[in-house]
């Protein structure tokens, strides 16, 4: 449904998006994630035909967004950062210009301005004037106005930037519901988000792409290592020279957990289940066994380190 | 051609949602209707000096009255114009509703023309309230008709050259008080540029009066539509909304 192939942006010396390439699949909904300044804004600006790449293609429903804009416009709807309202038109009256502009035909366009409004459930603000929404609403009416023409592809710039907890979960299920009949594209710098709402995740650092999987696999693929915590009694000897000798085990460290006694973070290869001989190698010592369990790590754990620590192309190799 | 009206009817319905048409139109005519009396009242003495005399051929309420009453709004229209303008593209791209429009099944140049003609239906607007005066000419005289239309044509052409002059230059800022005061600027100099001539040598006086857009405006208010007026207008127009998308399509691709 969306294919970005190669696209390079660059303002004058500054590159902001370099060699992007990515694929989204008719209804899924993919996590555009990155820190602040990552080139997830850019990249958007980009699929929406908002400006043209300097490098590469990106086409939208097999449209061109630069060849044929019009036509991969129409199949397009995009909430940018700031929710683009007009303050002194109401709610109706803005929606039924974007209908009109989307191309929404004139006899359709009373029904499907209520379709939508009933749909992100701002039917009661039909009356208000932008200017007077709250930041919920304004958001809301937002999404709507991606809606209005029914289209194939919605691209959303931090939907839930700015707003309270509880309309960010009201937020996230809404674009939920969206998924199946809408391909999705959303950004966000918020992790729990993406493992929340998406089915697969472009990671996104210096307008490069650092990695692109389902978030359990990233989860799993950017351990690098498998971790252990081990709990032991150990009594007064070091377990530490016995849990490294297991084969396997490349490292331990003490755990640094406050208020336990005796635990210790085994590293082990990647793909090597170690749990059954580390469990012998303390029973057979006539060790207490506390504790055995895989650390997982929470994906926003993975993605500080693909952000920060990771090099590019050892990432996408892995 | 339907993006199009979608747009001007959206400019237009912002101009009267905002205070903005109704202090322009107000102040507009206003003005207009000072210089309408003030006109009337010189008319009215020169005639009964005139009848006083001897009562020769009656002045005539064109050429003596209307022809100065038209000139002068056009140098009014050159001070209100730029509040039109200002907020045509700078107010988009502040508030990034700009967004909006440039990701829509749209084209530039609908975009531009919505825009154009959604200014042009407020200042046509602001015309049709002055029209009110010249009824109360035929109410109690005889104008002419076809020499107050060639007026007004020349008003609408002056003005659609200031509003796609106003257009380019709000296309070149977020800041909308930056806009209009450098429009402001660029149409006053558009104005006096032909003071300069004056006091020169005959060709520098030829050239620049002709760049002078007030200075084609003077036939038309005379009552006469001279087609190399005409032309200079919509040149004028063609050019101001070429430049608004040379500008448009610049910035899109400066991000």
């Amino acid at each position: 449904m969306i294919d970005v192939q190669h696209i390079t942006k660059r303002y004058g010396r500054v590159t902001a998006v370099d060699d992007v390439s990515f694929r989204v699949e008719r209804g899924e909904i993919l996590g555009f994630l990155g820190p602040n300044g990552a080139g997830k804004t850019t990249t958007m600006r980009i699929l929406t035909g908002y400006m043209p790449p300097s490098e590469g293609r990106a086409a939208i429903a097999g449209f061109d967004t630069f060849d044929q804009p019009i036509e991969a416009k129409r199949r397009t709807g995009y909430l940018p950062e700031t929710p683009p309202l007009y303050p002194d038109m109401t709610v109706r009256e803005y929606l039924d210009f974007v209908g009109r502009i989307k191309g929404v035909p004139p006899k359709q366009r009373k029904d499907r301005v209520a379709e939508v409004m009933q749909r992100v459930h701002i039917t009661d603000m039909a009356a208000r004037h932008c200017a007077k929404l709250s930041k919920g609403y304004r958001q809301r009416v937002g999404i709507a106005q991606a809606l209005i023409h029914n289209p194939d592809v919605l691209i959303l710039d931090e939907p839930t930037a700015g707003l309270d907890p509880k309309q960010i979960i009201e937020t996230r299920e809404l674009i939920r519901s969206l998924a199946g009949d809408h391909t999705i594209v959303l950004s966000t710098h918020i992790l729990p988000e993406v493992s929340q709402t998406c089915q697969r995740v472009v990671i996104i650092n210096k307008g490069r792409v650092v990695a692109v999987d389902t978030p359990q696999n990233l989860i799993a693929r950017l351990k690098g290592a498998e971790t252990m915590f081990v709990q032991v009694d150990a009594g007064s000897e070091d377990a530490a020279v016995a849990l490294e000798r297991v084969p396997g085990v490349t490292r331990v460290t003490v755990s640094e957990q406050p208020g336990v006694a005796g635990g210790y973070e085994v590293e082990s290869d990647r793909g090597v289940d170690v749990r059954r001989e580390l469990a012998r190698a303390v029973v057979t010592r006539g060790w207490g066994l506390l504790e055995l369990r895989p650390m997982r790590m929470s994906l926003e754990e993975v993605f500080l380190q693909v952000t920060t620590e990771e090099k590019p192309e050892e990432a996408t190799r892995a | 051609m339907r993006n199009m009206l979608a747009i001007a009817d959206k400019e237009l319905r912002s101009y009267f949602a905002s205070p903005m048409a109704y202090i322009v139109i107000g102040l507009f005519s206003l003005l207009f209707g000072w210089f309408f009396y003030m006109y009337l009242m010189v008319f009215v003495r020169q005639s009964e000096q005139m009848m006083a005399m001897g009562g020769g051929a009656a002045a005539n309420v064109n050429q003596s009255m209307i022809r100065g009453v038209l000139q002068n709004a056009a140098v009014v229209i050159l001070f209100v114009m730029p509040m039109i303008t200002m907020r045509t593209y700078s107010e988009e791209k502040r508030s990034g509703t700009i967004e909006l429009l440039l990701t829509s099944p749209v084209t530039d140049w609908q975009i531009i023309l919505g825009k154009f003609f959604g200014a042009i239906g407020l200042y046509v607007a602001m015309l049709f309230v002055t029209a009110l005066y010249m009824a109360i000419l035929f109410v109690y005289g005889h104008p002419e008709w076809r020499p107050i239309a060639a007026g007004y044509l020349g008003l609408l052409l002056m003005g659609g050259c200031f509003i796609s002059a106003g257009l380019f230059i709000s296309s070149l800022t977020k800041n909308q008080i930056v806009a209009g005061t450098i429009t402001f600027a660029v149409f006053l100099m558009l104005w006096v540029i032909s003071w300069i001539g004056e006091s020169s040598g005959p060709i520098t006086r030829e050239v620049v009066s002709y760049l002078s857009i007030t200075e084609h405006f003077e036939d038309f208010a005379r009552g006469i539509v001279d087609t190399k007026h005409v032309i200079y207008y919509l040149s004028f127009i063609t050019f101001g909304l070429f430049l608004t998308a040379k500008s448009v399509d610049s910035e899109r691709w400066r991000g």
